[in-house]
Order: structure tokens, then sequence, then C-alpha cells
């Protein structure tokens, strides 16, 4: 009881109570994808003086909130106000004079334009016979950096700066257009730790200079950090919002997925057999994943993770042929040629890439071609297909994968992101790989669909297979995997048993790496 | 479930039960074309009563046979997400081979599969550099456009080859010009050739993969296709039927000609997409193919029987042409929509 007074008063003493005027409300929300439904009648206020997070699981419609509200994308229906009245953003620089600026996951700068250039985008001072004005140019680029304290010539040019600077680069942009709303979506998921902190010092100063922040992210420490209240997305769908930090992070994250954690990723005891991967030294000529070991015994599920950089997409990818690399690998003792995906998958190495779009779906063609890509070698002879047998092999994998479409003939782009991800699971399944690599295997797919996959991954690692699962989300690393290792700047820097994996220990060492991890440790004691 | 998703799943159900059929035919993708080619063919019909006699048909067959089978080896490279804009050079190229061949006095058995071959080895060249030293192919076939044509001009000094009196030229002429009973031999050509290659594209792995790779080149090659050999494979057929193509022009024209017939590339990519073959890869058939070729055959043939100017042909078929892309645009668009809801 005393415990619940605390707090309150705690949230009290922060300065925006949710009695500060509304400054975007939007009602009602509604936005459809092809085969998805994103958003479904959605209302949320944003109050100026507050830090509003937005959370949900991947997929739950957050960015495509956020985007809504940035003037990136038009909803089917719905309704945005700012100061109370009703206003249709056709463009994001219709956004812009609004005050509405967003920081998104994948910054917008121009690479090969100048740190100034960059800042004031869209909006060059210039003289009075309309050429610009470079050197005014150049004074208030200047002068908005040393306001905001970043040390950065505005000479320089973007794309040489590395990720961090560039993210402050776009937070001086948003700020010099004298934003009312800050949207920062995922702004953090890029950062070390120490520029996590200086962000959320920045978001915190902003706050409390009144500025509106809508902050989407699904880091629990950030959300209790600055945010006074908190939206839930679900599959699309308004959860709830709540005050914070009077709801708990247990209950935050029971909104988020909706059920009990343990029973939704069905983790099953699987008894390891023989190693069947063998891999030393593997790694990229570029240096992005530097020289990398690891084994993997037949019915093991163990998990990779890292920040994105970290190279542990291109473990996968190099596992799977698709890039160029060095080093050994061993699949049931026999070596496999490196860099060539058939030569990976005649070895028995299955790689699911992390972009289902873009590298593994053919989205104009059918659900069936889509499966029997994977096989197609074996469904014909002489050259010459069996469309019978391809048909027949289809519908028994439609059915064992429990995809839900039409028919086999249908457009894949029919399909939801779900269904479509159990396809290509599936179509790599069906080849009965000795090995699986499974790069984001969840990614943008809904709650229900999800727990499926972990079904079909563990049903192969049950099969005999070794499992390699690559995940920028802990949770289902932690839900799935007998252990876990983690990259860090492109090596395998710490592996942890099922026993000794937390998400905190695995996030330090994915910040900071395993040498640094004592002393992040110890500050972390010390904020206590 | 949901009032709301009810009510939707209610709707969607009745809408799909309305008109089964009329939906199908109005997402086939050979509609658009099919209906165009009726329309324009009955327009013509009407007007043009000597459209509609067995001769003149006959004669949009035999005048588009040379742009059909370019065609069918462009739909090909379309297919698999490419473009092959060398094509009509390739074929002044190969005409000349035969020409000079023919002059030389070569037989038509030893002529005929020389030019062939030869349109082949420029297919080659072109499929090479694009796949193995990576080159766009957009650059690559417009840089061999402009050295096919150049070596048409240099083969004979810019002059045409008149191959009537060369011995070699009989049994060509035979086969071009020729029938048999009331059916001109290049109809059953044609036929054949549409077979096969629809064959080729619907019933083999090799076509598969053609369109695995113009739906997602990333995907075709991580699911073990090799991309490069099958590229290749693909300008070699474009340059196989361009060496096709160059002996039916001869035998037409009872020559060979240095100079290319300036919109026969255009035709020909004009008739490709507005059979429904898709401009981004991965969409298409060779039968749509057919369907462009004498859409754009039936114009050219009506606006010259009426005797309208052949200055306008361009205009009319270029017209056409985009309007056709637009129309496949749109009705794409309308199907993702209708996904969209139903989802």
């Amino acid at each position: 009881m005393s415990e619940t007074v605390a707090r309150e008063s705690q949230a009290e003493a922060r300065p925006s109570d949710r009695g500060s005027p509304s400054l975007v409300r939007v009602e009602g929300i509604f936005k459809n994808f092809p085969g998805v439904r994103a958003l479904n009648d959605v209302s949320l206020t944003i109050r100026s003086g507050e830090v509003h997070a937005l959370t949900g699981e991947n997929g739950s419609g957050k960015s495509t909130l956020s985007r809504i509200i940035a003037g990136m994308m038009k909803p089917d229906e719905g309704r945005i106000f700012v100061d109370g009245k009703e206003c249709t953003f056709d463009s994001p620089s219709a956004a812009l004079g609004m005050g509405i600026v967003m920081i998104s996951q994948e910054l917008t700068l121009a690479p090969t334009l100048t740190v100034a250039e960059n800042i004031f985008l869209g909006r060059l001072p210039r003289t009075r016979l309309g050429i610009v004005d470079w050197s005014r140019l150049e004074a208030d680029a200047a002068s908005a950096l040393e306001r905001l304290d970043i040390h950065v010539s505005p000479h320089a040019r973007v794309g040489d700066l590395s990720v961090e600077l560039r993210q402050e680069v776009e937070i001086a942009r948003a700020l010099s257009a004298n934003a009312r709303l800050l949207i920062l979506d995922e702004a953090t998921s890029s950062l070390s730790e120490a520029a996590t902190a200086r962000l959320l010092e920045r978001v915190r100063q902003e706050r409390d200079a009144g500025m509106a922040i809508l902050m989407i992210t699904h880091r629990m420490p950030e959300i209790y950090e600055v945010a006074s209240v908190a939206t839930v997305l679900r599959d699309g769908n308004l959860v709830a919002t709540v005050p914070l930090p009077s709801t708990t992070e247990s209950q935050l994250v029971r909104l988020m997925v909706g059920r009990e954690i343990s029973d939704f990723y069905g983790k099953r005891s699987i008894q390891a057999g023989n190693q069947v991967i063998r891999i030393r030294d593997l790694h990229t000529p570029a240096g992005a994943l530097r020289p990398t070991s690891l084994d993997v015994r037949r019915g093991e599920i163990v998990g990779i993770a890292g920040l994105v950089g970290s190279g542990k997409s291109e473990f996968g990818l190099a596992l799977g042929g698709a890039i160029e690399c060095v080093g050994e690998v061993e699949v049931e003792g026999r070596p496999v040629r490196l860099g060539d995906p058939r030569s990976s998958i005649e070895a028995g190495i299955g790689l699911v890439p992390d972009d289902r779009k873009s590298s593994a779906l053919l989205l104009v063609r059918s659900v069936m071609e889509n499966f029997s890509l994977a096989w197609i070698d074996r469904l014909s002879r002489a050259g010459v297909l069996d469309t019978r047998r391809e048909r027949l092999d289809v519908q028994g994998a439609i059915k064992r994968y429990r995809v839900a479409t039409a028919s086999a003939g249908v457009s894949i782009a029919t399909l939801s992101g779900g269904n479509q991800q159990k396809v290509v699971l599936g179509r790599t399944f069906m080849r009965q790989p000795s090995v699986l690599v499974l790069s984001e295997p969840t990614r943008g797919i809904d709650i229900g669909a999800k727990s499926e996959i972990y079904r079909m991954l563990q049903d192969a690692a049950e099969g005999g297979a070794a499992v390699i699962v690559i995940s920028s989300e802990l949770p289902e690393l932690l839900g799935v995997c007998d252990r876990i290792a983690v990259f860090f700047e492109g090596r395998l820097e710490a592996e942890f048993g099922r026993d000794e994996a937390t998400e905190e220990a695995i996030a330090h060492v994915a910040v900071a790496g395993a040498r640094n991890k004592q002393r992040v440790v110890n500050r972390s004691e010390d904020r206590q | 479930m949901t009032a709301v998703n009810l009510k939707e799943a209610v709707v969607a159900q009745h809408s799909r039960e309305a008109s089964p059929i009329l939906q199908q035919i109005l997402q086939n993708r050979y509609t658009g074309a099919l209906l165009s080619l009726l329309i324009v063919g009955t327009i013509v019909a009407v007007t043009q009563p000597v459209f509609l006699t067995w001769p003149n048909l006959m004669n949009i067959v035999k005048s588009n046979s040379v742009v059909f089978v370019l065609a069918v080896g462009a739909t090909f490279v379309v297919i698999a997400g490419a473009i092959d804009l060398s094509v009509a050079s390739a074929t002044a190229a190969c005409a000349m081979v035969l020409g000079l061949l023919l002059v030389a006095g070569a037989p038509a058995y030893a002529a005929i599969p020389a030019a062939v071959a030869f349109g082949a080895f420029l297919g080659a060249i072109n499929g090479t550099l694009i796949s193995y030293f990576k080159i766009s192919f957009f650059v690559v076939t417009l840089g061999s456009l402009s050295m096919f044509q150049s070596f048409a001009l240099i083969a004979n000094d810019g002059a045409s080859i008149s191959v009537f009196s060369s011995p070699g030229f009989a049994p060509i002429g035979a086969f071009v010009n020729g029938n048999i009973g009331p059916v001109p031999v290049m109809l059953i050509f044609d036929l054949a050739l549409l077979l096969i290659a629809g064959g080729v594209l619907r019933y083999t792995a090799f076509g598969r993969a053609l369109f695995a790779i113009g739906a997602n080149t990333e995907a075709a090659r991580l699911n073990g296709i090799d991309v490069k050999r099958m590229m290749l494979i693909v300008f070699i057929i474009a340059g196989l039927m361009a060496g096709l193509g160059s002996v039916i022009q001869v035998g037409r024209l009872t020559s060979a000609s240095a100079d290319i017939d300036p919109t026969l590339l255009l035709t020909v990519l004009a008739a490709v997409l507005i059979g429904g073959t898709a401009y981004t890869g991965g969409e298409g058939g060779v039968f749509g193919t057919m369907i462009g070729v004498l859409f754009l055959g039936v114009i050219q043939n009506g606006l010259t029987l009426s005797g309208v100017s052949s200055f306008w042909q361009g205009m009319v078929s270029g017209l056409i042409l985009i309007l056709a892309v637009w129309l496949g645009g749109l009705r794409q668009f309308m199907r993702r929509r209708k996904q969209a809801k139903v989802g």
C-alpha cells in the first residue's frame, strides 16, 4: 500500500500530468496492408511536456501508427487532430509544418550531403535571389550543433559519420525544425548503452521544456526511465493506455503478449545427439564477421543474439552460402564449399533469410510455386516437371505446416505475414536439412503465427536437425533456445547456457562486449 | 472473432460468391489484351470487309512472323526480369551473315543453321557480360544494340545483299512464303514455336527458374538456382530467336538488308508488354505475347486497309502500349485492394 502511494507521488512529481493540453490526437485509425490488418480502430492522445511510450510486439502496428502521425502514410480511415483542429497530412512535410518530426530506426539522412545540409534539408536558407545562402546555412548549423552539445563539424559528410553521430545529426535536424512532437521510432535500437543514455537524457530535457515525445520501443528500462504514460498495441488493436510507473513491468508485458509467456514458446526438452555442424574461423573478407567458431549437435537449438551490425545476420548468410566468406564449415564430417548457396543446400544446410520480402518470397507467384521452389530439382526428371507430384507435395506441406490459404494456386501476396513465413520455413524443412539456420524467423508476424513457428522449429529439432536461430528478440531466444551465443562487433563474444541466460546479461554483452561486462554491471548497481 | 471481423468476413464471402467467373475473367492476365484484340478486330471487320478474308488474315500472320519470333525470345528475357534491347540489331547482323553465305553459294541447310548459331553467339556475348561480368543488362544490350547494328553495316559496306538468285535461297523462300494447301507454312511454324516455348515456360524446371528469378532474384539464388547460368541461357535464346527471325526476314524481303527496321525493337517489346508480361519480371507468357503481336498486326492492317497514312501507326501502337501497361497496373492495384479487404 505504501508502495503505491510512493509511486503516485512520484508520478505527480513529473511535470507532465495527464491534465496538460492535448497536442496531437488520433481517432479511430484503420490501416490495411495486403493480407494483414495493421491498425484496427486505434485512438491515442499525446500531450505537451509528456513522454508517451508506444509499445507492443513486432508487427503490432507501432511503426505504422507512428508513420501515420508523421504524415508518411495515410490511414484508410480515421482522423488526426493537432491542437484540437482536424488535419489531413498528405506528406511528411505537411506534418513537419505542424511541428511533428519523426526519427526512425532506419535513419533518413542523405549520406552524400554535409551535416549542415542535412540539418536544414528541405528548408535551406536562401538569399533574396532564391539561391542557397551558404554562409547563413553554415552559421545556423554550427549554432544548432553547439546548442545541443553535438561535437561534429557542419562540413562533415554524413556518410562518413558513425551511426551514433548520424543519429545526433538527425536529432539536431528535428530540434532545429521547431518540433513540438518528436516521434522516436526504435531510435535506440542501434545505439550503444552510452549513446542510449545520452539520448534519454536529451529526451528528458526536451520533455521538461514542454515538448511532446512519442517513443516507440519495446525496451522496458527505457520506458520506465522517461515515460509517464504507455499505450500498448497488439496485432493492430489498442490494448490499453496506462499510467507509468504505477503499471508494473510484468503487467505491461502481459498486455503486450496477451498471454502467459511460458506456454507461448512451448519449450520441450529434446535430447541432444551427436555433433552435426562444426564451424571454424568463419569470417567475411570485409570484416563484418570476424573469425567465429561454433559446434551444434543434433536436436539442439542454439540462439544467436546481438545488435544490428554485430555480425549475427552475416553469420547466418555465410552458413547459407549467400555471401562471400572464408573459414571451415563441416556438416556431418564433410566440408562445405563456402560462398555458394547450392553447395550449402547440398550439404544439408537450410537457410531462412531474415528479410522475407526481399530475399525469400516470390510475391507475384502462387503459394505452390513459392513452396516447391526449394525442391524443384527433385520434382523434375531430365528438366521436365512432374506437376502432379508437385501439387500433391505442396498440398501435403500446406496441411502439415498449417498454412491458412484459400488454395495452393492463389498468389502468395494474399497470405498474412505469418502464413507467408510458414511457407518459407516449410519449404526449407521439406528438404529435411540436417542444419537449419533461421534468421529473424518471427519478424513482423502476429502472435499466433509466432507460436506455431516455435512449434515448427522444435519439431525440426526433434526430428534430428541442428537448429540455429538468429534473432533480435531476446525473449524468443530465451524462450526456445538451449544455449545462446552473443555477437558483438563481428565476433562471437560470449555463450550462455539455458540456465545462466538472462535478458540483462545478454543485453550487456550485446551492447558493450564481454570485456566491459563487469563495468556495466557495476554501474547499474550504482544507479540503484 | 469480433463483430466487425465477422461482418467483414460475411461481406467478403458474399462478394466472392457474387460472380466468381466474371472475377476470374477480369483478373486473368490475358483478358485485357484479348478483349482489345476482339474490339479492334470487330471495328476493322465492320469498316473494312476485306479484313476477314482468308488471304488478308494469312497476310497478317506472315507479315508479323518476324516480330512474333523475336517477341517469343523477348518474353523469356522479360519474364526473367531483364530486357534485351539488341534483338533488332542482332537480327540485322544475322541477316547479313545469312546473305553473305547464300551469295557465296552456301546451301540452305548450311546457311540457315549458321545464321541461327550466329544469333546464339551474339546472345551469348550479351549473356556472358551480364551474368559473369556483372554489368547491367540495360547497359550491355544498349551497347550491343549499337555494335550489332554496326556489324551489319560493316559486313557488306552498308549495302543490301540480294539473295533472290542464289541457289540456296529457294528452300528459304518456300519455307517463308509457301503454303500447304490454304495454310501458310509460317502459320504452322509460329504455332509450333508457341507450343514449344509455352511448354518450356510451364512444364520445365528451366521455365520455373525464370519466373523465380524474375519474381525475386535473391530468393531464387538462395534456393539453389544457378541464376548466372539461367540468365546466360535466356540471352542465348533471345539470340537464337534473332537468328530465326533473320531467316524469315531474308525470306520475305528476298534480300539481306543492313538497315535495321527502326520500329522493330519497339514493336517486339510492345507486343510482349501488351500481352500481359510484366516488365518487372516474374509474370507473363508466350500466349499473351501472341495476342500482343496479333493486336499490333491487326491495327497496322486496319490502318493500311482504310488508307490511313502509315505515319500514324507509331502514334496508335505507342498509345496502346502505354494504355495496356497502365491497365495492367490498375488490374493489379484493384486485386491488391480486394485482397487487403479480405485479409
